[in-house]
C-alpha cells in the first residue's frame, strides 16, 4: 500500500500543473533575473579611471614637476584619470554637468574643487597629496644632503635624489583568497528559496490527508489504511519531486549561469537534501499546525521563506553578514540562512566545522518541525465534520 | 457593503504576511540608518580596513596610526577577517609581521602582508599604504634610529591641500531617502500585489462567481465595492509606508523633497494595485499566483535597481527596466537624490516619470477589462 500511495501521490502531483510549473519554472525564471542583474556588479566594483580637469594657467604649465607628474597619471593601461584641459569657466560648467570628479588649481599651492564628498574625490585629493608630499620629500632630502656635501655636486644631488624619489617602488605580500565572488551568495539564496519553497508541495499533498481541509481527506480519514503510510509515502512522493526540482535547478545555474558551488560535490548533495528534508518538513509543520484554507498556508510559507531569504542575503548580500554579526542567534534558527551559510563554506573555506554545525541545525529544525507536525496530527478524530 | 465587508476578512487573515513584509521594510531602513551623517566641507571617504599588528616596534606602531587615521579600521578577530572581507565588511587588510621594525634596519626586511577586494576603497587603501612605504624606504637610508625615521616619515606624510565643495546638499539623508524608498518597491509590491490577488482568488473562485453572477447586485456595483476596498487597502499600505519613513528618515520627510518621495510612492501603490487586479483576472489558479508574483515583485525589484544601485546594472537590463513601472518609481527616488533645490521646473523629470506609471496603469485598468469581459464571455 505504501507504494501504492506513493506511486499515485506523485501522479496526483505532476497532475497539479499550475503547482508543477511555477515550482520549476520560478526558481530559473529568478535565477535569470538574479544573473542579469548581477553578471557586471562585480567588475563595476574594481577601480577605473575617472575623468578631471586642470584649470590651464600659468603656474602650472611653467611647472614641470606638476606637468610630468599629471600626465603620467593620466597615462597607460593603469591610469587613475583623464584630464580635460579647460578654462576655470569650462572647468565650473562641466563639474555642474557631472561631467568631472572635480578640478585643480594651481597659484602658490594646488587647490580642488569639487561637487561632493566620494571615493573618487578622496582618490584625486590622495594623488595631489602625494604629488605635494614628494615635493616635500625632494626638498628635505636635498637640504639634509647639502649640509654634508659640497655645493658644486647640488646637480647631481638632485637628480640622485628625484630618481631615488620617484622610482623607489614598494612590495606587498597579497594573500587575498581565490573565491571571493559575492554574489554568488545570491545563488545560494535561490536554492535556499527553492528548498523551503518546497513546502508548498508538502503543504498541498498534506491537505489532502487532512480531513478539515476537503472530500478527499475526509475519504482518508474514514479508509481503513494505517494514516502514517499514507501520509509518509505522498511526503517521500513531494520530497522526490523537491529533489527533482533543486537537481534541474542546480544543473540550470552551474551549466547555464556558471555559478560556482566549489569542489565538494558530495556535500554540496548532503546539504541540498538536508536542505530540502528542512523545506518539507516546515510545509508539513504549516500545513497541520494552522487551520486555514490552502491560499493562506501557502501565504505563510512564502512570508516565512522570504523573509529568512531576506536575512540570508537575497535583497541586499551583506544582510546576512550584519545579522551574522549582531544578531548570531537568529540565522542559527533561520533555514534559509543555513542552507546559504552552508554553500557559502563550501565555496569560500571548504569543507570546514561551520558547514558540518550548517547541516546539524538544519536536521535540529527539522525534527523540531516534524515533532510539532506529530503533535498535530496524530488522534485526529472527528464526531463530525 | 457585503463585498466591501468580505474583502477586509479576507485580508485580515493576511495580516501576518503584511506585517512579515512591513518587518523587511523597517529592518532595511534601520540598517541605513547607521550611514555616515552628512559633512558639507570636505571628509576624505575612508577606506573600512582591518590592520593585524604582531609587532611592537615604534615603526609598526607609527604605520598603524598612520593607517588609522586616514582609514576607516574595523576591529575584527583575525578568525572572522575572511568573512568581513567577503561580505564587503572591509575592503582592505594589512598583516604587520612580528619582528618587522628590526627587520626593517637589517638586510633582509619582511614584506607586509595583504588582502584586498580591489574595488575603489581597496585600491584607495593600498596607494595609502604604498605611498606611506615609500617614504618609508626613502628615509630609511637617511635615517640613524626608527625615532629619526619616524620623524622623517611623519613629516613629509602631509595632507594640506585645500579642497572646495561647490554641492550644498545633505547628501546623507537625501541617500538614505532614496535607499528606503527604492527598497520599498519590493515591500510595496508584494503586500500590495499578493493580498489583493489572494483576495481576488477567493472572489474569482468558480462557485462564488456564478453566485455573484446571478445575484441581484450589477457588475457595476460589484466592481465598484472592489475598486474602493481595493483603493482603500492601497491607502492603508500608503500610510504605513510613509508612517515608517517619518520615523525612520527623520527631518527630511518633513520637507517638500519628502512630499515629493511620499507622492511618488502614493503613484506606485496605485500602479501596483492595476497591476494586481490586472494579474487577479488573468491569472485563475490559485497555485500559480504565488509563483507569478514573485517574479513580478522579486524581478521589477532585481531588474530595476530596488535592491542593486541601478548604475551597477548591465546597460541591456536598465534598457529593458524601461519597460516595467518600477524602473520610473526608482528613478524618481534617484532623481530627488540629486536635485539640489527643489521647485517645479527641477523635478520635469519626476513629473515625467509619474506621468508614464499613471499611463501603466491605465494600461492596466484598459487591459484587465478587456481580458474580463473576453473572459466572461467566454464563459
Amino acid at each position: 500500500m505504501f507504494f501504492h500511495n506513493f506511486l499515485y501521490s506523485l501522479k496526483v502531483l505532476f497532475r497539479n500543473k499550475p503547482l508543477m510549473f511555477w515550482s520549476f519554472a520560478f526558481p530559473i525564471v529568478l535565477g535569470l533575473l538574479f544573473n542579469l542583474a548581477f553578471k557586471d556588479i562585480e567588475k563595476n566594483e574594481s577601480f577605473s579611471s575617472f575623468d578631471i580637469a586642470i584649470v590651464n594657467s600659468e603656474e602650472y604649465l611653467n611647472n614641470p614637476i606638476y606637468k610630468e607628474a599629471y600626465t603620467s597619471l593620466s597615462e597607460g593601461d593603469d591610469k587613475l584619470f583623464d584630464i580635460n584641459y579647460v578654462s576655470k569657466e569650462e572647468a565650473d560648467v562641466l563639474l555642474e554637468d557631472k561631467e568631472i570628479v572635480g578640478y585643480l588649481e594651481f597659484s602658490e599651492s594646488v587647490s580642488i574643487t569639487i561637487n561632493q564628498n566620494g571615493i573618487n574625490e578622496t582618490i584625486l585629493k590622495f594623488v595631489v597629496d602625494e604629488i605635494e608630499s614628494n615635493k616635500e620629500m625632494i626638498n628635505s632630502l636635498i637640504q639634509k644632503r647639502l649640509e654634508n656635501n659640497k655645493y658644486s655636486e647640488i646637480e647631481l644631488i638632485i637628480g640622485e635624489i628625484k630618481s631615488k624619489v620617484l622610482n623607489t617602488s614598494v612590495s606587498l605580500k597579497d594573500q587575498t583568497k581565490d573565491n571571493i565572488s559575492y554574489t554568488m551568495i545570491e545563488y545560494y539564496t535561490l536554492i535556499a528559496m527553492t528548498a523551503l519553497y518546497g513546502g508548498t508541495i508538502a503543504i498541498y499533498i498534506t491537505n489532502l490527508k487532512l480531513a478539515n481541509m476537503g472530500s478527499i481527506g475526509k475519504r482518508t480519514a474514514v479508509t481503513a489504511i494505517k494514516k502514517s503510510s499514507l501520509l509518509l509515502s505522498s511526503l517521500l512522493a513531494s520530497y522526490l519531486i523537491q529533489i527533482l526540482e533543486l537537481a534541474l535547478l542546480f544543473l540550470f545555474t552551474i551549466f547555464v549561469l556558471s555559478v560556482d558551488y566549489g569542489n565538494n560535490l558530495l556535500y554540496i548533495i548532503i546539504l541540498a537534501l538536508i536542505g530540502s528534508f528542512a523545506g518539507l518538513t516546515l510545509g508539513v509543520a504549516i500545513a497541520t499546525l494552522i487551520r486555514a484554507s490552502e491560499n493562506t498556508k501557502t501565504g505563510i510559507l512564502i512570508a516565512v521563506t522570504m523573509f529568512g531569504c531576506f536575512l540570508s542575503g537575497m535583497m541586499g548580500i551583506t544582510m546576512k553578514y550584519v545579522v551574522d554579526t549582531y544578531a548570531p542567534l537568529v540565522n542559527l534558527v533561520n533555514p534559509a540562512a543555513l542552507i546559504t551559510d552552508g554553500f557559502y563554506n563550501l565555496y569560500y573555506y571548504g569543507l570546514n566545522d561551520n558547514f558540518i554545525l550548517d547541516l546539524i541545525l538544519l536536521l535540529v529544525f527539522s525534527a523540531v518541525m516534524l515533532l510539532i507536525s506529530y503533535r498535530g496530527l496524530r488522534r485526529q478524530k472527528y464526531d463530525s465534520i | 457593503m457585503i463585498l466591501f465587508k468580505t474583502f477586509w476578512k479576507i485580508v485580515n487573515k493576511y495580516k501576518g504576511f503584511i506585517m512579515v513584509y512591513t518587518v523587511m521594510l523597517v529592518i532595511f531602513g534601520a540598517i541605513n540608518m547607521s550611514a555616515n551623517d552628512n559633512n558639507m566641507d570636505f571628509t576624505s571617504s575612508k577606506p573600512s580596513i582591518s590592520i593585524i599588528n604582531k609587532d611592537s616596534s615604534l615603526v609598526a606602531d607609527n604605520l598603524e596610526n598612520y593607517m588609522t587615521d586616514v582609514s576607516d579600521v574595523k576591529a575584527i578577530d583575525e578568525d572572522s577577517i575572511d568573512d568581513a572581507i567577503f561580505y564587503r565588511d572591509i575592503s582592505y587588510v594589512i598583516y604587520i609581521p612580528s619582528q618587522y621594525g628590526d627587520a626593517l634596519f637589517s638586510e633582509n626586511p619582511l614584506d607586509i602582508e595583504i588582502k584586498s577586494l580591489g574595488d575603489y576603497e581597496a585600491t584607495l587603501a593600498n596607494n595609502l599604504l604604498e605611498r606611506y612605504l615609500k617614504v618609508q624606504k626613502v628615509y630609511l637610508d637617511e635615517s640613524a634610529s626608527e625615532e629619526e625615521l619616524i620623524k622623517s616619515i611623519n613629516a613629509t606624510i602631509i595632507s594640506a591641500t585645500d579642497v572646495k565643495i561647490k554641492s550644498k546638499l545633505d547628501t546623507s539623508s537625501v541617500t538614505r531617502a532614496t535607499s528606503y524608498y527604492s527598497f520599498a518597491n519590493y515591500s510595496i509590491m508584494a503586500i500590495v500585489i499578493f493580498i489583493i490577488c489572494l483576495v481576488m482568488s477567493s472572489f474569482n473562485d468558480k462557485n462564488i462567481r456564478k453566485r455573484t453572477i446571478i445575484s441581484s447586485k450589477s457588475i457595476k456595483a460589484y466592481n465598484f465595492s472592489i475598486l474602493s476596498a481595493s483603493l482603500l487597502y492601497g491607502l492603508i499600505i500608503f500610510i504605513l509606508v510613509n508612517g515608517l519613513a517619518f520615523i525612520l528618515l527623520g527631518n527630511i520627510m518633513f520637507s517638500l523633497r519628502g512630499i515629493i518621495y511620499m507622492l511618488n510612492s502614493l503613484v506606485f501603490i496605485f500602479v501596483s494595485l492595476t497591476i494586481a487586479l490586472f494579474i487577479s483576472t488573468l491569472v485563475r489558479s490559485k497555485e500559480a499566483i504565488s509563483g507569478i508574483i514573485n517574479v513580478v515583485a522579486l524581478g521589477s525589484s532585481f531588474l530595476c535597481g530596488s535592491f542593486v544601485p541601478i548604475s551597477l546594472l548591465p546597460d541591456s537590463v536598465v534598457a529593458f527596466a524601461h519597460l516595467l513601472p518600477s524602473y520610473y518609481y526608482i528613478n524618481s527616488n534617484d532623481l530627488l537624490k540629486g536635485i539640489e533645490v527643489i521647485n517645479f521646473s527641477t523635478l520635469g523629470d519626476v513629473w515625467q516619470n509619474i506621468l508614464i506609471m499613471l499611463l501603466f496603469s491605465l494600461i492596466f485598468i484598459i487591459l484587465n477589462n478587456l481580458i474580463g469581459l473576453y473572459k466572461r464571455r467566454a464563459s
